[in-house]
């Protein structure tokens, strides 16, 4: 398969360039499968099996895209997209500076994230996963939902500029199992995240389930006070607050568009607690990494943040030629984020709970619909969901209704941090929008971050 | 094409199957236009086409896509497999309410074909566009529009063929601005349903050019602006900003699918149980809220859903009373069963996909609030001792039972004894959906009602995002948290 791709795009360039027209190609193909699960029965079962190709077209400060979705039988069809692109850059209207064709330097392929085994993984398989994950936990009251999405994704590149080819192919899967009671209307959730067929372990997101399970069937839940409260945040907590910081953070366009809460005064200043150590990091196969970009970029270990100290804002290519900026190997749709662990060796729910405390924590472990109040000021806003505990000092657990957090990433992140699990974990955040495009933040178990207002809390579910 | 489909239909109904259906798309095209500070940032066309394939087999879906149409044995088949392996866990059989088999077409109305008009001359529209919008307080600009058309035959074992031609324009224009504390603000325009077509006379210049003058005028009054009061206060929502109430608290909240737990691992539940219709007060008497796929011209009208049952227009509160809900076929059936009683008389033709390789379910419509009898917005600010005005989405955040919400929005106007005294900035409001539906304590005349179209409404895994309208008038809430 990989030498039909490679070669299809061989020929597309060398159609380009027989036309005399300065192109760049990027193909995408991904054989996707989702079982979901509601009610505890398997509410739809689905593969796609979708190619893409995105046909960028350059004259001098113009630019013109072609995108389709095709298959490799279909050469003539991806020509007629050269041609059309080639028509619409004529009217383009040229950019104030110079658009950089990708030019890649040598032939590349990484398949290091691609496990067969993952990748076609049969139905009853996944459906023994499920069987396993959530063995005696179901009842007529308690239903499962979820999600086994796997599949394999290939990316793969070439331009005018060069002959060179570039080519990637990872397998993944993202597991998700929500328990839901029918009448109460409480959930808890456990996620996996895999690279390899290996990664899947069952057991492990059973014992969570039961864990929370019992907490949930024992004790009633209750509507919490509004205020300070200092707060543990679990894993998928964090990671969706990471991912906004890629967003409204470290982005170097977004930045010089006004949209970020970081500004070039910050490089090199402390702006996190000094236990906050983020970097981009490719070697990470977890992370379903791109180890060059799309410009042929080398990617390498990309520190962002070194004890709090804000390091360097990232660029897509686009932005570091509009604003005269060097690239940095972050034309990628996704980067290899890494959060360093911690000195604290509370690595399980059963260590949260079983903990020491010199006052009442609130455990969030999951956020839900986060979005940005002011963007100046990382001021985000989302509600607790999936199995939030109160753990009282005296060693007692209430489980409260949900509640919502609006707070400044700054903050979050900010000399509040009591600390960090000393294990990392790692949390798949792929979103099944448009393309597929696995992507998953290694970081700690849990954070503690003291003295975070809650501005609101249910009454009820 | 057609012959094939149905020979594959029928061979796997023969085969065991109790109902198949196939959604071609012969052709999808799209065509996006950027531009951002007077750079032409994106100049885009795309086009697909393939098959979905949907069969219901011993009581469970199964579901396959792809582009590839030139082994439709395999991808029938597949979606078979599909559907024999989800019946291996079943626990509420799926059974499909009644429908007629229909032959019929349907045609979304324009004027003028927007991929008939050059490149040329939608470059100049932004251009020209991007000169308005170059002012003084205003640094960073855009203007965008996107343009799509796309050809869908069904055909299902039931004996329904229709087809539907559907062309979409979506553009807009929108300015930032930094104040003097660095904090970026901004608003935007997109037009509201202009009258009966939406082709590319949307593009209407003299609208967009007394919009961006409002836009840079409005833009230019936040960034001098004190912020928002953190306290109570009556909020007026113009429909810029009652859209996106009415979408995230009365559309997702009555999407019947989403009641009965089949969006829990992602999107979240409902706090309506099915034991509430015709009993909920879910808000005051001057609440009534429709599900009408019968508006004319709008994304949410689309004649027919693809489950292939005919538009509908549907009370979901009446006078404030919950009374129905988004549905399909599958769905009523279910609910009517667990609620031991017939709450729906059948699908409300509302199951949607959003392309050939995502599966229907149930999407809002035109989720639209009636226009009440409270005047104009100047009767209603007269009205108003201490309030709030606001305009713009510029944050939604809500419960995953969307039982509370927060929202922020571009611009605000205090109100104090029926004057409008200043505009503030960072205001936001919150609070908890029924209790504040309750509050409602007046409601436009027609002449506040417009309908707003979205172009971006997330459901599903995989995720589907879908096109659709809410017609609604400005209203007033009571006693609502504001600037927090
Ligand atoms: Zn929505």
């Amino acid at each position: 398969m990989k030498e039909k791709i490679l070669q299809t795009l061989t020929s597309l360039r060398e159609y380009a360039c027989s036309k005399g027209v300065d192109a760049a190609f990027l193909y995408h193909e991904e054989d996707s499968y989702l079982m979901r699960f509601a009610n505890s029965a398997i509410s739809l079962n689905t593969n796609e099996h979708l190619i893409r190709l995105e046909i960028t077209v350059y004259e001098d400060r113009r630019r013109a895209s072609y995108e389709m979705i095709t298959d490799l039988n279909k050469l003539d069809e991806m020509k007629q997209g050269v041609d059309i692109a080639a028509e619409m850059v004529k009217y383009a209207m040229p950019l104030n500076y110079q658009p950089s064709i990708p030019h890649i330097k040598e032939n590349y392929a990484d398949v290091q994230g691609f496990d067969p085994e993952l990748g076609m993984m049969s139905g009853e398989e996944k459906l023994a996963y499920f069987n396993d994950a959530t063995k005696d936990l179901e009842t007529d009251k308690i239903t499962l939902s979820g999600i086994f999405s796997s599949g394999i994704n290939i990316l793969a590149q070439i331009s005018t500029k060069s002959e060179y080819t570039q080519y990637f192919q990872t397998s993944d899967a993202q597991v998700t199992i929500v328990l839901a009671h029918a009448d109460l209307k409480w959930e808890v959730t456990a996620e996996q995240s895999a690279h390899k067929k290996d990664d899947l372990k069952p057991e492990e997101l059973h014992a969570e389930l039961s864990f929370l399970i019992d907490r949930y069937k024992n004790e009633p839940a209750q509507q919490v006070p509004v205020g300070s409260y200092d707060i543990v945040f679990g894993a998928a907590a964090t990671a969706e607050m990471i991912s906004f910081m890629n967003w409204i953070g470290f982005n170097g366009g977004l930045m010089k568009r006004g949209f970020s809460f970081l500004t070039e005064d910050h490089v090199g200043k402390k702006v996190f607690s000094e236990k906050f150590n983020l970097m981009d990091d490719p070697s990470r196969l977890e992370t379903f990494p791109l180890t060059r970009d799309s410009m042929g970029m080398k990617r390498e270990a990309f520190p962002l943040f070194v004890n709090g100290v804000f390091q360097k804002f990232t660029w897509y290519q686009d932005d570091a030629d509009e604003f005269g900026e060097k690239p940095t190997g972050h034309n990628v749709p996704h980067k290899s984020l890494v959060l360093d662990a911690g000195e604290m060796d509370v690595n399980s729910l059963q260590d949260l709970v079983k903990m020491p405390k010199d006052k009442d924590i609130l455990y969030i472990p999951f956020l839900h619909y986060m979005n940005i109040v002011n963007p100046s000021k990382g001021l985000v806003t989302a509600s607790s969901r999936f199995g939030a505990l109160l753990l009282k000092k005296d060693g007692s657990v209430v489980v409260p209704y949900n509640v919502r957090v609006t707070q400044s990433l700054l903050d979050i992140f900010g000399d509040k941090v009591a600390w960090m699990s000393k294990q990392q974990t790692v949390y798949n955040t792929s979103a099944s929008y448009g393309a597929r495009n696995p992507v998953a933040i290694v970081l700690p178990k849990f954070i503690r971050v003291n003295d975070l207002e809650i501005s609101h809390s249910n009454s009820s579910y | 094409m057609h012959k094939q489909l149905k020979a594959h239909i029928d061979r796997l109904k023969a085969a065991g199957a109790t109902y198949v259906d196939a959604r071609w798309y012969p052709v999808e095209e799209a065509n996006y236009l950027m531009m951002w500070n007077g750079n032409l940032k994106e100049t885009t066309s795309s086009r697909e086409s393939g098959l979905g394939v949907r069969v219901l087999y011993k009581n469970a879906w199964g579901f396959s896509a792809s582009s590839d149409m030139s082994n439709l044995s395999t991808l029938f088949d597949k979606a078979f497999d599909n559907a024999s392996v989800a019946a291996e866990r079943v626990t509420f059989p799926v059974r499909l309410a009644e429908k007629d088999a229909i032959q019929a077409s349907f045609k979304s109305p324009n004027q003028i074909d927007p991929f008939g008009v050059s490149l040329a001359n939608k470059i100049d529209f932004l251009k020209s566009m991007d000169e308005k919008l170059n002012q003084p307080g205003v640094v960073q600009r855009a203007s965008e529009m996107m343009f799509v058309r796309k050809q869908i035959v069904f055909l299902d074992s039931e004996g329904s063929e229709i087809e539907k031609n559907i062309v979409e324009v979506f553009p807009s224009i929108q300015v930032m601005g930094i104040d003097s504390t660095g904090e970026t603000h901004s608003r935007k325009f997109s037009p509201d349903r202009l009258g009966v077509t939406r082709g590319w006379e949307t593009l209407d210049m003299q609208l967009f050019n007394e919009n961006a003058e409002r836009i840079v005028r409005e833009l230019n009054e936040v960034l001098v602006a004190d912020p928002c009061p953190k306290e109570d206060r009556s909020v007026i929502l113009l429909p810029g900003i009652m859209f996106l109430q009415t979408h995230e608290t009365i559309g997702h909240a009555l999407e019947l699918d989403r009641i009965l737990g089949y969006e829990l691992a992602f999107a979240g539940g409902s706090f309506v149980t099915l034991n509430d219709f015709g009993k909920l007060r879910y808000g005051s008497e001057k609440l009534t809220a429709r599900a009408d796929a019968t508006l004319v011209n709008s994304p949410g009208s689309f004649g027919y859903d693809d489950d292939g049952v005919p538009a509908q227009n549907n009370l979901l509160i009446d006078k404030g009373i919950l009374v129905g809900a988004i549905t399909g076929r599958q769905m009523v059936e279910e609910a009517n069963a667990k609620a031991k009683r017939q709450i729906f008389d059948g699908s409300s033709g509302a199951n949607r996909a959003t392309a050939f390789y995502r599966v229907p379910i149930e999407r809002m419509t035109n989720i639209n609030i009636d226009p009440g009898e409270d005047g104009s917005l100047d009767d209603i600010v007269r009205n108003t001792e201490k309030g709030i005005i606001l305009d713009g989405d510029k944050s939604w955040s809500i419960g995953s039972n969307r039982e509370q919400f927060h929202f922020a929005t571009e611009i605000g106007w205090l109100v104090d004894d029926g004057k409008v005294t200043k505009v503030v900035k960072n205001s936001t409001y919150k609070g908890e959906t029924v209790k504040f539906y309750n509050s409602l304590s007046a409601v436009g005349d027609e002449s506040t009602w417009v309908v707003h179209y979205v172009d971006n409404c997330g459901k599903g895994q995989p995720n589907q995002i879908m096109q659709l309208g809410h017609g609604v008038p400005v209203c007033r809430f009571d006693n609502v948290r504001i600037g927090e």
